[in-house]
């Protein structure tokens, strides 16, 4: 081989080199770029010369795989962190939140049991209940948001995976066309590939595995293919079935029906990040908000009907509040729809349930765990012969009257989450505010008797009577001080004698000094009574009275949540959950941050462009083109000797 | 390693973004002067200060209560007084009028003074507060409790009383019952006799006065009847015969560890009836009172009917006196509980105060030396960054 041609090799090789070199450094901030070496190898088969074997793609599909999944788990971190950063926020407001307006509403209801007649203090009440009804239903209104919010996201998200995976496949098949044709590997191909699987797992997780040829297939995480060589299968965002302000993701099957996923589907990615969120914390503070906001009203309106308002009249409910709501699953075979209602609100609970209509049986379970009610509520049939499931502080009423209930039906309840919104005090009317709680005994007297009832008082868990009751004294014993009182109080009143249950309750043993309680009522006996007197006991409604003001100021002690907790309580524990798992996930949010920042550093110590390295290599292949030169020209000069001899 | 050129840009990056959202961290810190700003900052933290800060406002809401009870025991207090001032001015009126040298015309005049202390004292039974809400109505405090019916002052309010809950387990009621003030005795009060004599009887009494308080049967009620003007017996509740005695002008009849001395020429029938502890109205008493000083007494029997009824009356004034001052004292009684309950949450709400400081304030110490840290940190990543931008290979060429 001459030297011009051994040169020229030289040279052509060092210009492949210093275009790849520049490729390089023009590539250096391109996202998804891969570095390139160029490959030198010696000539053949008669050697001398230089060749480029090739301009290999530094790409290590190891790495990029552990970088993929490590990234897929941060940006669900990030979404996830993102959304229950604004909850954190919302609850840190310590001057405006819910806690203070409730203690602002428990305060004024102090100042009315100051002056119950008082008209300011009445009004006061009214304007507080105002105040706090609207932040429980701006809190919850701000939640909804929130969950509007996040369906807008998943629909956002599902569009651009779909253009992903699209791009993908037609990536799959240029790749596979390009080999073909020229029987080179298109680099910068291969990189938008890589790059787009990566960018896919950001948005959720894939699983890739790569076919014979190099044709890239990627599943969901529970197996089913989103890219098959070059055919893509498409996500959709649709409504639940089984709750239709939810947004959820549907797949597209090759056979050309439609599957929804669950939630669970989704782990990483932005879409899992914001799946889990929204299961996980977003769903139960808003059914925590509503579980508070249905025991301050019902817990409230119970107090409130046990008192008189300001026209002598029994209270009113003062908060209203809506029930629980039913969701028939849409792909139900049947129109059959429950009805549901609270029976006892201290019994409900913040988890939403699934009813199953099984082999002629109702399965109820939990809807986030779905572990199935044990025991399972007893169907019962109520007066119009309609079907009742009774569990948890709720009846639920079957309605057949559109259609019987088939094989398979299901239906969704959440008992609290919508509460917080409907929450809303009906009251406006400062007399109607029932503050007092007030009885009185009209003695009525035989000639000579000396019988008295005083202290007569309502006292904690009262029942006022809800008509007169009368008491008649018979067997006076004067000397032993006793004598024996009947009286017509309704069946089932709870009758004690000094604080016990006598023995028979409807005609009670008495002596003077002792103490005779009827559901809550109170009085103490004194006097010498004769045969044939009479005491009457009635409810006499008093403007000055505020026992049932104290009764409910008393309401912020109790435990209404749940029968345990207090609403302070309640609203603590809710701090506690949020505040906890923001906690949580930026905590787990910071250590994958860091383990993704590794490996990307790893990834990118194969992958990377240095720029120093970049700069040594172009000088060095300059001086390779170099010398490559002055091979030819020592090649020239030779023949011109060779020439020159003459 | 090999180290890229985005790696070196992207770490020192990053690790300026990790100091500085730390030295913001801070920065906020000592701005709002909170160590707990979200509650994701210490969750316990956050969920106790709730826990905390309600039992701040309950405490507060007693303290409120306290404050509406002071108010109304204070005025009750002040009026009170004044009751108590003119049932005295009365009893000094009943003094000068058992002068039996009084002519009916000077009795006419104590008469009339005594009519303007009636009004008055009626006055300060219906008393109202700032809210036009009766003192002594109970928790009728709507409508005048004292009204005067046919001449005669009856009562129409409650007789139960509101209370506050001015503590945590301190129910107590702020103001009393006009008919506890007005018209109840204290356990301890005086026997009052009233005589009930024929028109021509001049018997009178002096009495009952006590002899012994622990004898058996002291503290009930007894009547004493003439069967004939020279005999008396006195039966009690029940009718039972207790005394059967021949009359003595001026010789003290005791019995059942009391006596009561009579003077005068008794009738048959004439009846004298002795009973402790009595509910009477102060109105009521004065109300006889008053018709018997402006009766004319211009024979012996109807002076020794005067002089009966005064003896009731003063009888029956100073028990209503003691009456009134024994409320006087349970209100200043519970005056003072307030002030001790006071102090005591004060106390409670300077700990609650503290608590919740130690769950969500700020140490500035630690805070400010952080701070510096973090500025020292965040300045050095800057620092590292601008030296590693002249870094490069290429500016050497």
């Amino acid at each position: 081989m001459s030297l011009f041609s051994t040169g020229l090799s030289g040279l052509s090789a060092a210009q492949v080199a210093l275009q790849t070199t520049s490729t390089n450094i023009s590539n250096v901030y391109t996202p998804g770029y891969n570095r390139q070496i160029t490959q030198l190898g010696e000539t053949s088969p008669s050697g001398g010369g230089v060749q480029v074997n090739d301009i290999e793609r530094q790409f290590n599909q190891y790495i990029a795989s552990q970088l993929n999944e490590a990234t897929s788990r941060s940006s669900a971190l990030q979404a996830y962190d993102t959304q229950v950063s604004q909850l954190d926020n919302l609850l840190a407001d310590g001057e405006a939140g819910l806690a203070p307006l409730m203690q602002n509403f428990f305060s004024s209801l102090e100042d009315l049991s100051g002056a119950p007649s008082d008209p300011a203090a009445r009004q006061g009440l009214i304007g507080s209940a105002d105040t706090l009804t609207a932040q429980f239903r701006a809190f919850d209104s701000y939640l909804d948001d929130m969950q509007s919010g996040i369906n807008g996201q998943i629909r956002d998200e599902v569009t651009q995976i779909n253009n992903t995976t699209d791009q993908l496949a037609k990536l799959n098949r240029q790749i596979s066309l390009t080999q073909a044709k020229t029987g080179d590997i298109p680099n910068n191909l291969l990189n938008q590939r890589d790059h787009l699987v990566a960018d896919l797992s950001e948005r959720m997780d894939v699983k890739l595995s790569i076919q014979d040829g190099g044709t890239y297939n990627l599943t969901m995480a529970n197996g089913q293919p989103l890219v098959a060589g070059n055919r893509s299968y498409s996500l959709e965002a649709v409504a639940s079935s089984s709750d239709p302000t939810r947004t959820v993701v549907a797949y597209n099957d090759p056979g050309g029906s439609q599957i929804e996923l669950g939630e669970s589907t989704f782990e990483g990615g932005t879409l899992g990040g914001l799946m889990t969120f929204r299961s996980e914390t977003l769903d139960k503070t808003q059914s925590q908000v509503g579980q508070m906001a249905l025991a301050l009203a019902e817990g409230f309106n119970e107090q409130h009907r046990a008192g008189q308002d300001l026209n002598g009249a029994q209270g009113q409910d003062f908060f209203a509040i809506g029930s629980p709501s039913v969701f028939s699953n849409e792909k139900n075979a049947s129109d059959a729809s429950f009805s549901a209602e609270f029976s006892d609100f201290s019994a409900v609970t913040t988890s939403d349930y699934r009813i199953k209509y099984e082999s002629g049986d109702f399965v109820v379970s939990r809807a986030g765990s779905k572990q199935p009610l044990d025991p399972q509520p007893a169907v019962e049939t109520d007066a119009d012969g309609n079907k009742t499931l009774s569990f948890d502080g709720m009846t639920l009423t079957l309605d057949e009257s559109a259609g019987a209930i088939a094989e398979g039906d299901t239906f969704l309840i959440q008992p609290t989450k919508n509460l917080a919104g409907q929450l809303e005090n009906v009251i406006h009317d400062t007399s109607k505010i029932a503050a007092s709680a007030h009885v009185k005994v009209t003695p009525s007297l035989q000639t000579g008797s000396t019988l008295a009832a005083s202290s007569v008082k309502v006292e904690e868990g009262f029942a006022l009577p809800a008509s007169d009751i009368v008491m008649t004294v018979s067997n006076a014993d004067n000397a032993a001080g006793t004598f024996t009182l009947s009286h017509d109080a309704p069946t089932g009143s709870e009758v004690l004698v000094n604080g016990e249950v006598p023995a028979d309750p409807a005609n009670v043993q008495l002596s003077t000094g002792d103490t005779l309680s009827i559901n809550g009522v109170s009085m103490t006996f004194s006097g010498k009574p004769i045969d044939g007197d009479t005491l009457t006991l009635s409810s006499d409604p008093s403007s000055g009275d505020n026992r049932n003001a104290l009764a409910l100021q008393n309401l912020q002690h109790g435990g209404l949540v749940e029968g345990k907790a207090s609403l302070s309580e309640a609203y603590a524990s809710l701090v506690s959950d949020v505040g906890n798992r923001t906690n949580v996930v930026q905590a787990n949010l910071s250590a994958q941050s860091v383990l993704t920042e590794q490996l990307t550093a790893v990834q990118q110590s194969e992958s990377g462009v240095n720029l120093d390295e970049e700069a040594a290599n172009l000088i060095r292949f300059q001086q390779f083109y170099q010398a490559n030169a002055k091979v030819i020209q020592t090649g020239s000069t030779l023949l011109d000797t060779i020439l020159g001899i003459r | 390693m090999r180290i890229s050129t985005v790696t070196m840009f992207e770490s020192s990056l990053s690790s300026m973004n990790r100091q500085q959202s730390a030295f913001l961290d801070v920065g906020q810190q000592l701005a709002t002067g909170r160590r707990v700003v979200n509650p994701s900052d210490d969750p316990q933290a956050a969920s106790r200060a709730v826990s905390v800060s309600q039992s701040m406002a309950v405490s507060q809401q007693y303290a409120d209560a306290r404050v509406t009870a002071r108010n109304a025991l204070s005025q009750e207090e002040s009026v009170l007084n004044s009751v108590g001032d003119a049932i005295s001015s009365a009893k000094t009126l009943m003094v000068q009028a058992g002068n039996g040298t009084l002519s009916d015309a000077d009795r006419s005049a104590i008469a009339s003074e005594l009519r303007g202390i009636y009004e008055s004292l009626l006055g300060q039974a219906n008393t109202t507060n700032g809210n036009g809400d009766y003192l002594f109505g109970g928790v009728k405090d709507n409508a005048s409790p004292f009204v005067k019916q046919d001449g005669k002052v009856v009562y129409q309010g409650a007789d139960s009383v509101r209370a506050q809950q001015v503590d945590s387990s301190r129910r107590m009621p702020v103001g009393d019952s006009g008919l506890e003030v007005f018209s109840g005795v204290h356990a301890g009060s005086d026997y009052v006799a009233e005589a009930t004599t024929a028109a021509d009887s001049t018997l009178t009494f002096t009495g009952p006065s006590v002899r012994d308080a622990s004898a058996d049967g002291f503290g009930e009620s007894y009547t004493l009847t003439f069967t004939d003007s020279t005999t008396f017996s006195i039966t009690d509740r029940l009718g039972n015969e207790v005394l059967n005695d021949t009359y003595t002008a001026g010789e003290p009849i005791e019995f059942k560890g009391m006596s009561i001395t009579l003077e005068g020429e008794p009738k048959q029938d004439d009846v004298i009836e002795m009973a402790k502890g009595q509910d009477q109205s102060v109105f009521a008493t004065l109300e006889n009172a008053l018709a018997a000083l402006e009766a004319p007494a211009d024979t012996s029997a109807k002076r020794a009917d005067l002089s009966n009824t005064l003896s009731s009356v003063s009888r029956q004034l100073d028990n209503s006196l003691d009456n009134v001052l024994t409320v006087r004292a349970s209100v200043g009684a519970r005056l003072n509980e307030l002030d001790v309950l006071d102090t005591v949450g004060g106390n409670r709400t300077l700990n609650y105060e503290s608590t919740l400081s130690e769950l969500v304030d700020l140490d500035y110490a630690s805070a400010i030396s952080d701070y510096t840290l973090r500025q020292v940190g965040l300045q050095a990543s800057q620092k590292t960054f601008v030296d590693m931008r002249g870094m490069s290979l290429f500016e050497m060429l």
